[in-house]
Protein backbone atom coordinates (compact mmCIF):
# COMPACT_ATOMS: atom_id res chain seq x y z
CA UNK A 1 0.00 0.00 0.00
CA UNK A 2 1.36 3.17 -1.03
CA UNK A 3 2.09 5.62 1.88
CA UNK A 4 2.87 9.40 1.15
CA UNK A 5 6.17 10.66 2.90
CA UNK A 6 4.44 12.80 5.83
CA UNK A 7 3.74 9.89 7.74
CA UNK A 8 7.86 9.86 8.53
CA UNK A 9 7.56 13.02 10.19
CA UNK A 10 4.07 12.34 12.18
CA UNK A 11 5.73 8.62 13.22
CA UNK A 12 8.92 10.22 14.68
CA UNK A 13 7.45 13.12 16.34
CA UNK A 14 4.63 10.53 17.23
CA UNK A 15 6.73 8.20 18.83
CA UNK A 16 9.02 11.03 20.27
CA UNK A 17 6.40 12.17 22.41
CA UNK A 18 4.86 8.54 23.83
CA UNK A 19 8.36 8.32 24.72
CA UNK A 20 8.66 11.12 27.01
CA UNK A 21 5.07 11.15 28.16
CA UNK A 22 5.62 7.28 28.63
CA UNK A 23 8.87 7.97 31.29
CA UNK A 24 6.20 8.32 33.87
CA UNK A 25 5.18 4.49 33.72
CA UNK A 26 8.70 3.61 34.25
CA UNK A 27 9.82 5.07 36.89
CA UNK A 28 12.76 3.87 39.45
CA UNK A 29 15.20 4.88 41.65
CA UNK A 30 19.13 4.91 40.95
CA UNK A 31 19.59 3.95 44.84
CA UNK A 32 17.67 2.93 47.58
CA UNK A 33 19.56 3.53 51.25
CA UNK A 34 18.36 2.48 54.43
CA UNK A 35 20.10 4.18 57.49
CA UNK A 36 21.31 1.27 59.76
CA UNK A 37 19.63 3.01 63.06
CA UNK A 38 16.44 3.25 61.38
CA UNK A 39 13.91 2.66 63.98
CA UNK A 40 10.76 2.72 62.21
CA UNK A 41 8.29 5.16 63.19
CA UNK A 42 5.00 6.07 62.49
CA UNK A 43 5.05 9.82 62.10
CA UNK A 44 7.84 9.65 59.19
CA UNK A 45 7.72 12.45 56.72
CA UNK A 46 9.47 12.26 53.23
CA UNK A 47 11.50 15.69 51.82
CA UNK A 48 11.89 15.48 48.40
CA UNK A 49 14.86 17.62 47.23
CA UNK A 50 16.51 18.46 44.21
CA UNK A 51 19.61 18.66 44.74
CA UNK A 52 22.82 20.06 42.56
CA UNK A 53 25.59 17.57 42.08
CA UNK A 54 23.39 14.56 42.21
CA UNK A 55 24.12 13.36 38.83
CA UNK A 56 24.58 9.92 38.95
CA UNK A 57 24.89 6.97 41.21
CA UNK A 58 27.95 7.28 42.25
CA UNK A 59 27.54 11.20 43.80
CA UNK A 60 24.03 10.14 44.73
CA UNK A 61 25.77 7.68 47.13
CA UNK A 62 28.18 10.36 48.34
CA UNK A 63 25.29 12.31 48.81
CA UNK A 64 23.75 9.83 50.80
CA UNK A 65 26.66 9.53 52.78
CA UNK A 66 26.70 13.28 54.11
CA UNK A 67 23.40 12.06 56.07
CA UNK A 68 25.16 9.04 57.94
CA UNK A 69 25.61 11.63 61.21
CA UNK A 70 22.37 13.05 60.89
CA UNK A 71 20.00 11.20 63.53
CA UNK A 72 16.95 10.61 62.51
CA UNK A 73 17.18 9.90 58.79
CA UNK A 74 15.35 7.20 57.86
CA UNK A 75 15.68 6.38 54.58
CA UNK A 76 17.04 8.33 51.06
CA UNK A 77 16.04 6.87 47.32
CA UNK A 78 17.74 8.81 44.63
CA UNK A 79 16.81 9.20 41.04
CA UNK A 80 19.99 10.63 39.47
CA UNK A 81 18.49 11.39 35.88
CA UNK A 82 16.26 13.65 37.73
CA UNK A 83 18.60 15.34 40.63
CA UNK A 84 16.20 14.11 43.12
CA UNK A 85 16.74 12.87 46.65
CA UNK A 86 13.33 11.84 48.53
CA UNK A 87 14.81 11.98 51.86
CA UNK A 88 12.56 9.54 54.68
CA UNK A 89 12.90 11.05 58.39
CA UNK A 90 11.79 11.10 61.76
CA UNK A 91 10.55 14.88 63.10
CA UNK A 92 10.89 14.58 66.41
CA UNK A 93 14.62 13.92 65.56
CA UNK A 94 15.01 16.05 62.52
CA UNK A 95 14.04 18.33 60.11
CA UNK A 96 13.98 19.12 56.07
CA UNK A 97 15.97 22.49 56.92
CA UNK A 98 18.64 20.04 58.76
CA UNK A 99 19.29 17.29 55.84
CA UNK A 100 19.79 20.45 53.61
CA UNK A 101 22.15 21.69 55.98
CA UNK A 102 24.05 18.04 56.35
CA UNK A 103 23.58 17.67 52.29
CA UNK A 104 25.31 21.44 51.89
CA UNK A 105 28.05 20.71 54.07
CA UNK A 106 31.44 20.43 52.97
CA UNK A 107 32.48 16.98 51.70
CA UNK A 108 35.61 14.65 53.21
CA UNK A 109 37.80 12.98 50.54
CA UNK A 110 38.92 10.20 52.68
CA UNK A 111 41.40 9.41 50.58
CA UNK A 112 43.10 12.94 50.58
CA UNK A 113 41.40 13.91 53.74
CA UNK A 114 40.29 17.52 51.94
CA UNK A 115 37.07 19.34 52.04
CA UNK A 116 35.22 19.98 48.79
CA UNK A 117 32.89 22.74 49.31
CA UNK A 118 29.72 23.53 47.51
CA UNK A 119 29.37 20.28 46.16
CA UNK A 120 25.98 19.99 46.71
CA UNK A 121 23.30 22.39 46.65
CA UNK A 122 19.57 21.94 47.55
CA UNK A 123 17.47 23.67 44.77
CA UNK A 124 14.22 22.58 45.38
CA UNK A 125 12.34 21.01 48.28
CA UNK A 126 8.75 19.44 48.38
CA UNK A 127 8.09 21.31 44.89
CA UNK A 128 9.07 24.96 46.13
CA UNK A 129 12.47 26.73 44.92
CA UNK A 130 14.82 27.19 47.61
CA UNK A 131 14.60 30.77 47.69
CA UNK A 132 11.02 30.70 47.89
CA UNK A 133 11.33 28.11 50.88
CA UNK A 134 14.39 30.80 52.43
CA UNK A 135 11.50 33.50 52.01
CA UNK B 1 10.18 16.68 2.07
CA UNK B 2 13.91 17.50 2.18
CA UNK B 3 13.52 20.90 3.27
CA UNK B 4 12.12 19.46 6.60
CA UNK B 5 14.23 16.65 7.44
CA UNK B 6 16.60 19.51 7.71
CA UNK B 7 14.32 21.50 9.76
CA UNK B 8 14.12 18.82 12.12
CA UNK B 9 17.98 17.86 12.23
CA UNK B 10 18.88 21.70 12.80
CA UNK B 11 15.70 22.07 15.62
CA UNK B 12 17.37 19.46 17.25
CA UNK B 13 21.12 19.82 16.82
CA UNK B 14 20.17 23.28 18.14
CA UNK B 15 18.19 22.05 21.08
CA UNK B 16 21.18 19.50 21.96
CA UNK B 17 23.70 21.78 22.29
CA UNK B 18 21.66 24.49 23.90
CA UNK B 19 20.82 21.56 26.38
CA UNK B 20 24.56 20.91 26.75
CA UNK B 21 25.61 24.95 27.34
CA UNK B 22 22.67 25.39 29.91
CA UNK B 23 23.63 22.27 32.12
CA UNK B 24 27.49 22.94 31.40
CA UNK B 25 26.88 26.34 32.89
CA UNK B 26 24.86 25.13 35.91
CA UNK B 27 21.72 27.16 34.86
CA UNK B 28 19.80 23.67 34.15
CA UNK B 29 20.10 20.18 35.97
CA UNK B 30 18.78 18.41 32.80
CA UNK B 31 22.14 16.48 30.57
CA UNK B 32 22.13 16.03 27.21
CA UNK B 33 21.98 12.28 28.34
CA UNK B 34 18.90 11.97 29.59
CA UNK B 35 17.45 12.25 25.88
CA UNK B 36 19.74 9.64 24.55
CA UNK B 37 18.25 6.63 23.71
CA UNK B 38 21.07 4.53 23.69
CA UNK B 39 21.26 4.87 27.24
CA UNK B 40 18.05 3.29 27.72
CA UNK B 41 19.56 0.43 25.87
CA UNK B 42 22.86 0.45 28.44
CA UNK B 43 20.29 0.88 31.79
CA UNK B 44 17.53 -1.50 30.14
CA UNK B 45 19.06 -4.89 32.45
CA UNK B 46 19.99 -2.90 35.60
CA UNK B 47 16.37 -1.90 35.71
CA UNK B 48 14.25 -5.26 34.31
CA UNK B 49 16.92 -6.98 36.79
CA UNK B 50 17.37 -5.11 40.01
CA UNK B 51 14.63 -2.19 39.41
CA UNK B 52 17.35 0.24 39.53
CA UNK B 53 18.80 3.08 36.87
CA UNK B 54 22.50 2.85 36.43
CA UNK B 55 24.22 6.07 36.44
CA UNK B 56 22.94 8.99 35.31
CA UNK B 57 20.26 7.28 33.21
CA UNK B 58 16.92 7.41 33.61
CA UNK B 59 13.17 6.67 32.75
CA UNK B 60 13.30 8.75 29.80
CA UNK B 61 15.84 7.13 28.63
CA UNK B 62 14.15 3.72 28.87
CA UNK B 63 11.02 4.98 27.64
CA UNK B 64 12.23 6.39 24.66
CA UNK B 65 14.57 3.50 23.72
CA UNK B 66 11.07 1.64 23.83
CA UNK B 67 9.55 4.01 21.54
CA UNK B 68 12.49 3.89 19.09
CA UNK B 69 11.82 0.08 18.67
CA UNK B 70 8.35 0.78 17.58
CA UNK B 71 9.34 3.83 15.79
CA UNK B 72 12.06 1.60 14.05
CA UNK B 73 9.61 -1.15 13.08
CA UNK B 74 7.01 1.20 11.90
CA UNK B 75 9.69 3.17 9.90
CA UNK B 76 13.25 1.75 9.84
CA UNK B 77 15.97 3.95 10.64
CA UNK B 78 13.88 7.35 10.59
CA UNK B 79 15.42 8.01 13.96
CA UNK B 80 18.95 8.15 12.30
CA UNK B 81 17.93 10.06 9.42
CA UNK B 82 15.58 12.36 11.24
CA UNK B 83 16.53 12.88 14.83
CA UNK B 84 19.56 11.72 15.58
CA UNK B 85 22.08 14.87 16.04
CA UNK B 86 25.27 12.96 15.59
CA UNK B 87 23.83 11.32 12.73
CA UNK B 88 23.36 15.00 11.43
CA UNK B 89 26.79 16.15 11.89
CA UNK B 90 27.91 13.24 10.07
CA UNK B 91 25.60 13.06 7.51
CA UNK B 92 26.50 16.77 6.75
CA UNK B 93 30.23 15.85 6.55
CA UNK B 94 29.85 13.53 4.16
CA UNK B 95 27.73 15.82 1.57
CA UNK B 96 29.99 18.82 2.58
CA UNK B 97 33.18 16.04 1.60
CA UNK B 98 31.39 15.23 -1.39
CA UNK B 99 31.38 18.99 -2.59
CA UNK B 100 34.23 19.65 -1.89
CA UNK B 101 36.18 16.44 -3.21
CA UNK B 102 33.73 16.65 -5.85
CA UNK B 103 32.64 12.73 -5.50
CA UNK B 104 30.03 11.60 -7.75
CA UNK B 105 28.30 9.73 -4.73
CA UNK B 106 28.65 8.49 -1.26
CA UNK B 107 31.05 5.67 -1.31
CA UNK B 108 34.12 7.64 -0.44
CA UNK B 109 37.60 7.40 -1.48
CA UNK B 110 38.13 3.90 -0.68
CA UNK B 111 34.65 2.21 -2.00
CA UNK B 112 34.30 -0.92 0.74
CA UNK B 113 33.39 -3.89 -1.33
CA UNK B 114 30.09 -5.04 -0.84
CA UNK B 115 30.96 -8.58 1.49
CA UNK B 116 33.89 -6.46 3.40
CA UNK B 117 30.81 -3.43 3.80
CA UNK B 118 27.85 -6.23 5.16
CA UNK B 119 30.56 -8.17 7.55
CA UNK B 120 31.48 -4.40 8.90
CA UNK B 121 27.86 -3.23 9.41
CA UNK B 122 27.08 -6.38 11.23
CA UNK B 123 30.17 -7.91 12.71
CA UNK B 124 32.10 -4.89 13.92
CA UNK B 125 28.65 -3.05 14.87
CA UNK B 126 27.34 -5.71 16.98
CA UNK B 127 31.21 -6.35 18.54
CA UNK B 128 31.22 -2.58 19.90
CA UNK B 129 27.40 -2.75 20.70
CA UNK B 130 28.51 -6.17 22.77
CA UNK B 131 31.48 -4.65 24.66
CA UNK B 132 29.47 -1.18 25.86
CA UNK B 133 26.29 -3.27 27.26
CA UNK B 134 28.76 -5.74 28.74
CA UNK B 135 30.58 -3.12 30.86
CA UNK B 136 27.96 -1.16 31.49
CA UNK B 137 26.25 -4.14 32.95
CA UNK B 138 29.50 -5.07 34.89
CA UNK B 139 30.47 -1.68 36.13
CA UNK B 140 26.94 0.55 36.34
CA UNK B 141 28.95 2.95 34.55
CA UNK B 142 28.13 4.26 31.51
CA UNK B 143 31.50 3.23 30.44
CA UNK B 144 30.78 4.69 26.48
CA UNK B 145 30.37 8.44 27.14
CA UNK B 146 34.23 9.45 26.58
CA UNK B 147 33.95 7.66 23.02
CA UNK B 148 30.42 8.96 22.08
CA UNK B 149 30.40 11.81 19.37
CA UNK B 150 26.81 13.10 20.98
CA UNK B 151 28.16 13.38 24.00
CA UNK B 152 31.10 14.68 23.26
CA UNK B 153 30.20 17.20 21.13
CA UNK B 154 26.51 17.97 22.98
CA UNK B 155 27.80 17.38 26.41
CA UNK B 156 29.99 20.67 26.33
CA UNK B 157 32.71 18.75 27.69
CA UNK B 158 30.67 16.75 30.23
CA UNK B 159 31.53 14.04 32.59
CA UNK B 160 33.99 11.65 31.32
CA UNK B 161 35.04 13.64 28.27
CA UNK B 162 38.81 13.39 28.45
CA UNK B 163 41.39 15.04 26.57
CA UNK B 164 41.45 11.52 24.11
CA UNK B 165 37.87 11.62 23.67
CA UNK B 166 38.68 15.16 21.52
CA UNK B 167 40.94 12.41 19.83
CA UNK B 168 38.53 9.67 19.46
CA UNK B 169 35.77 12.27 17.88
CA UNK B 170 38.89 14.04 15.00
CA UNK B 171 39.91 10.74 14.58
CA UNK B 172 35.57 9.60 13.54
CA UNK B 173 35.71 13.10 11.88
CA UNK B 174 38.61 12.30 9.70
CA UNK B 175 37.53 8.84 8.59
CA UNK B 176 34.18 10.20 7.73
CA UNK B 177 35.80 12.12 5.26
CA UNK B 178 37.53 9.21 3.69
CA UNK B 179 34.70 6.53 4.34
CA UNK B 180 31.51 8.34 4.44
CA UNK B 181 29.30 7.94 7.45
CA UNK B 182 31.50 5.82 8.83
CA UNK B 183 30.49 6.01 12.33
CA UNK B 184 26.66 5.28 11.43
CA UNK B 185 27.60 2.56 9.26
CA UNK B 186 30.00 0.50 11.32
CA UNK B 187 30.92 2.07 14.67
CA UNK B 188 27.31 3.19 16.18
CA UNK B 189 25.85 0.46 18.73
CA UNK B 190 22.57 1.91 18.79
CA UNK B 191 22.75 1.14 14.81
CA UNK B 192 23.51 -2.51 15.85
CA UNK B 193 20.74 -2.70 18.22
CA UNK B 194 18.22 -1.03 16.09
CA UNK B 195 18.93 -3.50 13.04
CA UNK B 196 16.72 -6.44 13.25
CA UNK B 197 13.86 -4.39 13.79
CA UNK B 198 14.87 -2.12 10.96
CA UNK B 199 14.95 -4.85 8.85
CA UNK B 200 11.63 -5.96 9.87
CA UNK B 201 10.24 -2.71 9.47
CA UNK B 202 7.14 -2.12 7.44
CA UNK B 203 7.89 1.56 5.73
CA UNK B 204 10.26 0.75 2.87
CA UNK B 205 10.82 2.52 -0.60
CA UNK B 206 9.77 0.19 -3.59
CA UNK B 207 11.03 0.92 -7.39
CA UNK B 208 8.55 0.93 -10.18
CA UNK B 209 10.24 -0.61 -13.15
CA UNK B 210 7.61 0.85 -15.36
CA UNK B 211 8.96 4.51 -14.55
CA UNK B 212 12.67 3.76 -13.68
CA UNK B 213 15.29 4.94 -16.32
CA UNK B 214 18.01 3.47 -14.42
CA UNK B 215 19.85 6.97 -14.48
CA UNK B 216 21.15 6.05 -10.93
CA UNK B 217 20.67 9.19 -9.20
CA UNK B 218 19.36 7.73 -6.33
CA UNK B 219 22.11 5.51 -5.84
CA UNK B 220 24.50 8.57 -6.22
CA UNK B 221 22.54 10.50 -3.86
CA UNK B 222 21.87 8.02 -0.82
CA UNK B 223 24.29 8.78 2.09
CA UNK B 224 23.84 4.95 3.15
CA UNK B 225 25.54 4.25 0.22
CA UNK B 226 22.57 2.04 -0.84
CA UNK B 227 21.76 0.34 -4.57
CA UNK B 228 18.23 1.65 -4.75
CA UNK B 229 18.40 1.77 -8.83
CA UNK B 230 19.09 -2.15 -8.04
CA UNK B 231 16.28 -3.29 -5.77
CA UNK B 232 12.83 -3.52 -6.38
CA UNK B 233 11.76 -2.49 -2.67
CA UNK B 234 14.76 -1.49 -0.57
CA UNK B 235 15.19 -3.80 2.74
CA UNK B 236 18.22 -2.70 4.05
CA UNK B 237 17.78 -2.71 7.56
CA UNK B 238 20.44 1.14 6.84
CA UNK B 239 17.63 2.67 5.00
CA UNK B 240 16.91 6.13 7.65
CA UNK B 241 13.72 7.08 5.16
CA UNK B 242 15.87 10.14 4.55
CA UNK B 243 14.18 10.28 0.96
CA UNK B 244 17.26 11.77 -0.53
CA UNK B 245 16.90 8.98 -3.14
CA UNK B 246 13.40 10.37 -4.13
CA UNK B 247 14.37 14.46 -4.12
CA UNK B 248 17.38 13.55 -6.71
CA UNK B 249 14.88 11.02 -8.56
CA UNK B 250 13.82 12.76 -12.22
CA UNK B 251 10.52 10.38 -12.68
CA UNK B 252 7.90 10.84 -11.22
CA UNK B 253 6.45 8.07 -8.95
CA UNK B 254 9.77 5.69 -10.20
CA UNK B 255 10.13 5.78 -6.42
CA UNK B 256 7.50 5.61 -3.84
CA UNK B 257 6.88 4.74 -0.24
CA UNK B 258 4.99 1.96 0.68
CA UNK B 259 3.62 0.33 3.19
CA UNK B 260 5.47 -3.80 3.35
CA UNK B 261 2.41 -6.45 4.06
CA UNK B 262 3.48 -7.98 7.23
CA UNK B 263 4.55 -12.19 6.30
CA UNK B 264 2.10 -14.52 7.03
CA UNK B 265 3.32 -17.78 8.27
CA UNK B 266 3.31 -20.39 5.78
CA UNK B 267 -0.07 -22.32 5.72
CA UNK B 268 -1.87 -20.22 6.94
CA UNK B 269 -4.67 -17.77 4.14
Amino acid sequence: MRAPAWIIPVLVVVCTAAGIGGSRLLVAPSLVHTFADAAPTADARTAQMVVEGVKCVDTAERAVAQLNELDGVLKCVAYAARARLDVTYDPARTSAPAIREALEAPVLVPATGEYLFGLYQVVELDGEKIADVDD
Amino acid sequence: MKRLRLIFQLSIVAAAAFAGVRYALGKSLVSVETYCPFGGLETAWSFFTRRRFSCAAGETNLALFIALIVLTILARKAFCGWVCPAGALFEWEAKLARRVFKRRDFSGVWPVPAKVDRALKIGLRIAVLGLVLVATWKTGELVFRGYDPYYIVFSAHGHDVKAWSYLVLAALLGLGLVMPMAWCKYLCPLGAALWPASIAGRLRLARNEHHCTGCGACDKNCPQDLPVSRVKELTSGECTLCLECTAACPTPQALELRWSAVPRPKGKR
